[in-house]
């Protein structure tokens, strides 16, 4: 019994060691490494986001380290404390959270390693070199606005929030309702929480149609969201319900092309991940960016008429 | 026997009190609860649930646990989404075949099946603790789910005519009967396992090893077998649910079900099933589920807010295990 135990654990010992082997291949090599650093990539946001920095990356002549953190700010700070042993000359970072994500930026500073922010601000400046995010509250007031536009300034709708802990879906609630508020026929006649998830948006939203079955529209904090309120308004035969999501995900865009949403707003997120890399690149041969810190860049909606022009968060090359 | 039957009798009453109190409370606060469209909604809701606990069920009797049922039933929806829209590519010859719906389902099936064997062997053969075992394969299978698309949703499962795949969404959105499909699956699966357990040896074989596992052996049960089969078990009822959502939301997301085990375990433990194995029901179970299923929806059509849903909720199931405690104690 002991004897297998001890074969079992050489066994796992080896099969460690060869795993940490086989690891080490795009952190080694003449050119320079940089680290790109995002949530978990099922969602094709942040998957693309990941993508286009490591194309570009590539393109400059670095090496790239592809690491995902799971929204855990433990997590990323281990990634970062990798990244800088292993010695990366960049960071670029979708951040785990405003305030939790300072240390792990000042300690790759410390390290002498800049950090170039996307997506996701951090609530302090001077740490990090450039901070590019899109502009949610402009995304989400083109959204309320074309929601309006569709609901012919009047009805009762629903909202649907994203996570309540993450600051873009505050950032885009308050977006949305800038707007929509200013209208008096707009009457919201309730709001749930759906976290991002699909299935959350699905069952919620069939659930509120119970408390509202007289309801004319839905407003959702993202596309993943929007799309489960579509299937719940098709399931319960209400294909009239007006739907107006955010992010402008491949999935939403097909879905505004079938007609089945009725209008996105776009998140540039493939242009964003391209500057950070370029303006990392910029800062390690001249030692500056030329950029001001804190960028933002704007959102595009996304309409029937114009969806044939977007692909995976950008306006497709002519 | 029948003091043991009274005892579960007792427990049956109780979670069912707490359902009874739960919709009074609804149905005062909102007009729209007690309505039979609402009602229909909110068992629709609770069936996912219900599927995925009744196979957590048969495993918390034998005495184990299963962690890894969200993660099969996101991989169980992955496998079933890649097949109606990618097909399946053999390489070797160069082609791509696409299955009828049916098969497309049973396949997705046996894919949770032969997780829940794996789970079973881990446990019997390899002697490694349940919680252990399905916690491996929590992570296991949650990364071939992502593997799977590399992260990405399986959008519009609504088949091809011209590949004879459709009608996937049926299962999740058709009715049967002016009752959703989804709740016939649940009513079918209950009545099955309720049977399974109450009334054939196999269910009087869980229950023994739940109670005393040594005795059990010694008095001829062939423990491993059943153990490995109630894995099995699971990893069905875990399937099922994962591609009742995938046909739901006529699309498949690797994350899906993430947290769904820690609902599962608390309508298992609400419906008085004892987490040391030997007692409880799958009676018990799905009022165990209609009350997490009440709570939400209700919560959800009062428009309270999600950070006071999740905190009624854990204050339920933890008073459920405090009443079970103290009635374990007497």
């Amino acid at each position: 019994m002991t004897y297998r135990h001890v074969l079992l654990l050489s066994a796992v010992c080896v099969l460690a060691l060869l795993a940490a082997c086989s690891g080490r291949g795009p952190g080694e090599g003449p050119s320079e490494l940089m680290a790109i650093v995002t949530p978990p990539h099922d969602n094709p946001f942040f998957k693309a986001e990941a993508d286009a920095a490591a194309v570009k990356a590539i393109e400059l002549g670095y090496q790239i380290l592809v690491q995902t953190h799971d929204d855990d700010a433990h997590k990323q700070d281990q990634i970062i404390e990798m990244a800088i042993a292993k010695g990366a000359v960049a960071i670029i970072l979708d951040n785990a959270g405003v305030d939790a994500s300072i240390a792990a930026v000042q300690k790759a500073k410390n390290a002498g390693v800049p950090s170039f922010l996307i997506d996701r601000e951090i609530n302090a400046t001077g740490i990090a070199v450039s901070q590019i995010v899109s502009n949610n509250y402009q995304g989400a007031s083109l959204g309320g606005q074309e929601f309006v536009r569709l609901m012919g300034e009047k009805g009762n709708y629903f909202e649907l929030t994203g996570r309540e802990s993450d600051s873009n879906a505050v950032t885009r609630s308050r977006g949305f309702h800038d707007v929509i508020d200013k209208y008096p026929d707009m009457k919201m006649v309730a709001r749930q929480a759906a976290n991002w998830s699909q299935t959350e948006g699905f069952q919620k939203i069939e659930t509120m149609l119970q408390a509202n079955p007289g309801v004319q529209g839905v407003i959702a904090g993202n596309d993943t969201m929007a799309l489960g309120a579509v299937a719940a308004l098709k399931a319960a035969g209400r294909e009239d319900v007006i739907v107006v999501g955010f992010d402008g995900t491949p999935d939403a865009i097909e879905a505004v092309r079938a007609g089945d949403l009725k209008a996105t707003v776009l998140q540039p997120a493939w242009r964003i991940a391209e500057m950070a890399v370029e303006q990392a690149h910029q800062y390690l041969t001249t030692s500056e960016t030329g950029q001001p810190e804190k960028q933002s860049i704007d959102c595009i909606l996304v309409t029937p008429e114009n969806a044939d022009q977007f692909e995976l968060f950008r306006r497709k090359e002519q | 026997m029948t003091e043991a039957g009274l005892g579960t009798l007792l427990f049956r009453l109780r979670a069912l009190l707490a359902l009874f109190v739960l919709v009074v409370i609804f149905s005062l606060l909102s007009p729209a609860f007690l309505t039979s469209s609402n009602l229909v909604i909110l068992v629709k809701h609770v069936a996912i649930n219900a599927l995925l606990a009744i196979g957590m069920t048969f495993v918390i009797l034998t005495g184990g646990i299963d962690l890894s049922v969200g993660s099969v039933a996101g991989l169980a929806g992955m496998v079933a989404g890649g097949l109606i829209s990618e097909g399946l590519v053999l390489e070797t010859f160069g082609v791509k075949v696409y299955f009828h719906v049916w098969l497309v389902v049973v396949i997705a099936l046996l894919a949770g099946m032969l997780v829940g064997a794996v789970n079973g062997i881990l446990v019997t053969r390899f002697r490694v603790a349940p919680f252990i075992a399905t916690l491996g394969m929590l992570y296991v299978a949650r990364g071939f789910a992502l593997l799977r698309s590399d992260g990405a949703t399986f959008a519009n499962l609504s088949g091809d005519p011209a590949l004879n795949n459709t009608g996937f969404p049926w299962l999740g959105a058709g009715t049967l009967l002016y009752i959703p499909v989804v709740i016939w699956i649940m009513i079918l699966l209950a009545a099955v396992a309720a049977f399974v357990a109450g009334k054939t040896p196999f269910g009087r074989r869980v229950y023994a090893i739940g109670g005393n596992e040594r005795a059990a052996l010694l008095s001829g049960v062939r423990v491993n077998r059943v153990k490995l089969a109630v894995y099995v078990i699971s990893g069905f009822c875990s399937a099922l649910a994962g591609i009742v959502i995938a046909s739901q939301l006529v699309a498949a997301h690797p994350a899906t079900g993430e947290t769904f085990e820690l609902n599962a375990i608390a309508a298992v433990v609400l419906g008085g099933t004892s987490l040391f194995g030997g007692r409880g029901s799958i009676g018990g179970t799905i009022i165990g589920a209609l009350v997490i299923g009440v709570l939400a929806d209700g919560l959800v059509l009062l428009g309270v807010s999600e950070f006071w849903q999740i905190a009624i909720k854990g204050v339920v199931i933890v008073l459920a295990v405090v009443i079970d405690q103290s009635q374990e104690r007497s």
